[in-house]
């Protein structure tokens, strides 16, 4: 204390000395920070998200497959960065780049089989049966009836091919009946549910389908991921 | 004649080393900064170091040669690195040196990791050492991760899908750091520019001062287990173990004094008091 008192510093001196430390520090911290995490702040705090949230083609529901599952490609338009339509659609004559950028998924579709005796998450897989395709099918591939187009959809499994545990591309093995992930061998059945492996749930499912009148399937970007998750967030890469 | 000019060079060289050391100081500097004692007791395992050293700055000088071709975007980065394969004088050399190296440097900072862990060489005074050491590993782990997805090919791609999910697993913070990590929140253009942005520039600028002070650390405390240390710590050693048998010595005195003390003492003390 008594070094101190030789120069004692004056409570201006330490107001002063505060407040301007806190307005250099902020001036200093906030704007790199900010500019680094700004990813963050748009998904996380504001809620926004790169992927369109419109609906996109899949593909004609008289392709999947009776007994085994069939994958068709989907893409969503994301905007990132420098991909984004506002940015490249300004000074339209100036040769710059007009890449559209994509999110490009794998879908399986596959038929539900019914489940006859429910398995317990960790330890045993579903007892199922063989896929039902709906019977509407064999008549006609387009021109569903409202009522149809239930049916159909109820009947049909709507599976992202994004392994639920670290996202490996999961693919369909035709000797074994399951969905294989090359990456760490989780399992799956027909419905995506879990059969064995490190995942610790089934596959994802795509929440928002239907089929249309002229018989072909949509979706949106949006998952049936645990509550309290915003369905955009990337667990489904 | 071959002699003559043998010796103007020497002298000439000399001249050029002496007028630098005058005015930088630099050779005494060199000096001091190469030179270190190493013990004759396992001499090859004090070279882990200096192969790390020397991989990783095979990186850095491999890294900037490739960064003249490689383009950071989805469009042109597979692209690019297939040029520098394919097309680019020597390319496959460099790649293959920045690639092999990489893959040489995790396993040297393992082994070197062991040398210092089974020595002992973290203990006091060089507990700080080991603290920027690790550090320094995780820096390198971050630049392994980050540059395997610049390849932007099929395995460099689900590998850091794969280990950016791992990273979504961390408790509480997990979606901020794949929101990070992808710059928002799906693969695309922005991730590719974060890669490359914390690969070549934000872990190397972070992991350089930090091996300047890991070497300067080493510099001021030595080598763990030199000579010199070994003899020092042998000679206290003997010297505290002497000091104990000596204190054990004297209490043997003080409590149970041999006969011939003690009637000694008696005899010595009576005399003094008859005496008085």
């Amino acid at each position: 204390m008594a070094e101190l008192q030789k120069d004692p510093m004056t409570r201006s001196d330490f107001l002063g000395f505060g407040v301007m430390g806190a307005i250099m520090g902020a001036l200093l911290t906030i704007p790199p920070v900010a500019f680094v995490l700004s990813p963050i702040i748009k998904t996380d705090v504001l809620g926004d998200s790169d992927v369109g949230t419109g609906w996109e083609e899949v593909a004609s529901v008289s392709e999947v497959g009776v007994e085994e599952p069939s994958h068709f490609k989907v893409s969503f338009p994301i905007q990132q960065t420098y991909g984004e339509r506002a940015i490249q659609d300004e000074f339209p004559n100036s040769g710059k780049s007009t890449k559209e950028f994509a999110l490009t998924n794998a879908i399986w579709l596959s038929w539900k089989a019914p489940v006859k005796e429910q398995g317990r998450q960790g330890s045993s897989g579903d007892i199922i049966g063989k896929p039902e395709r709906p019977s509407i099918l064999d008549e006609k591939s387009e021109g569903f009836t409202e009522s149809e187009r239930k049916e159909i959809m109820s009947r049909l499994n709507v599976l992202s091919n994004s392994c639920a545990h670290l996202g490996c591309p999961v693919r369909w093995m035709t000797d074994q009946q399951l969905y294989l992930c090359p990456c760490h061998g989780g399992l799956y059945d027909i419905n995506g549910g879990w059969v064995g492996g490190p995942p610790p749930r089934g596959m994802y499912r795509y929440i928002d389908a239907e089929v249309r009148e002229n018989g072909k399937l949509y979706v949106k970007h949006a998952f049936d991921i645990e509550p309290g998750l915003d369905k955009q967030q990337p667990y489904v890469v | 004649m071959i002699g003559r000019i043998r010796t103007q060079t020497t002298e000439a060289s000399q001249f050029v080393v002496d007028w630098m050391e005058h005015r930088t100081g630099i050779v005494t500097l060199m000096e001091h900064l190469l030179y270190e004692p190493v013990p004759k007791r396992g001499a090859w395992l004090y070279t882990l170091g200096s192969a790390v050293l020397f991989t990783i700055t095979l990186q850095f000088l491999t890294g900037i040669l490739l960064l003249f071709y490689y383009v950071p975007t989805t469009d042109d980065a597979w692209n690019s690195v297939s040029y520098i394969m394919n097309d680019a004088y020597f390319g496959q050399v460099i790649r293959g040196i920045h690639y092999w190296s990489a893959n040489f440097l995790m396993a040297f900072i393992g082994l070197h990791m062991g040398q210092v862990f089974f020595s002992g060489g973290y203990k006091a005074p060089r507990e700080l050492n080991w603290v920027v050491g690790v550090i320094l590993l995780l820096l390198v782990i971050g630049l392994s991760f980050t540059g395997y997805l610049l390849r932007w090919d099929q395995d460099g791609f689900w590998a850091s899908v794969v280990g950016m999910k791992i990273g979504s697993y961390s408790p509480f913070v997990g979606g901020y750091v794949i929101h990070f990590l992808l710059g928002g929140d799906a693969v695309g253009p922005a991730t590719l520019s974060r890669f490359f942005a914390i690969h070549v520039w934000l872990l190397p600028a972070a992991i350089a001062p930090l091996i300047g002070a890991h070497l300067y650390l080493l510099r001021r405390h030595g080598v763990f287990g030199s000579e010199f240390e070994y003899t020092d710590r042998l000679a206290k050693l003997h010297e505290r173990q002497r000091l104990e048998d000596y204190a054990r010595y004297e209490t043997v005195e003080d409590d149970g004094e041999p006969y011939v003390g003690r009637r000694d003492r008696a005899d010595r003390e009576g005399y003094e008091r008859d005496d008085e």
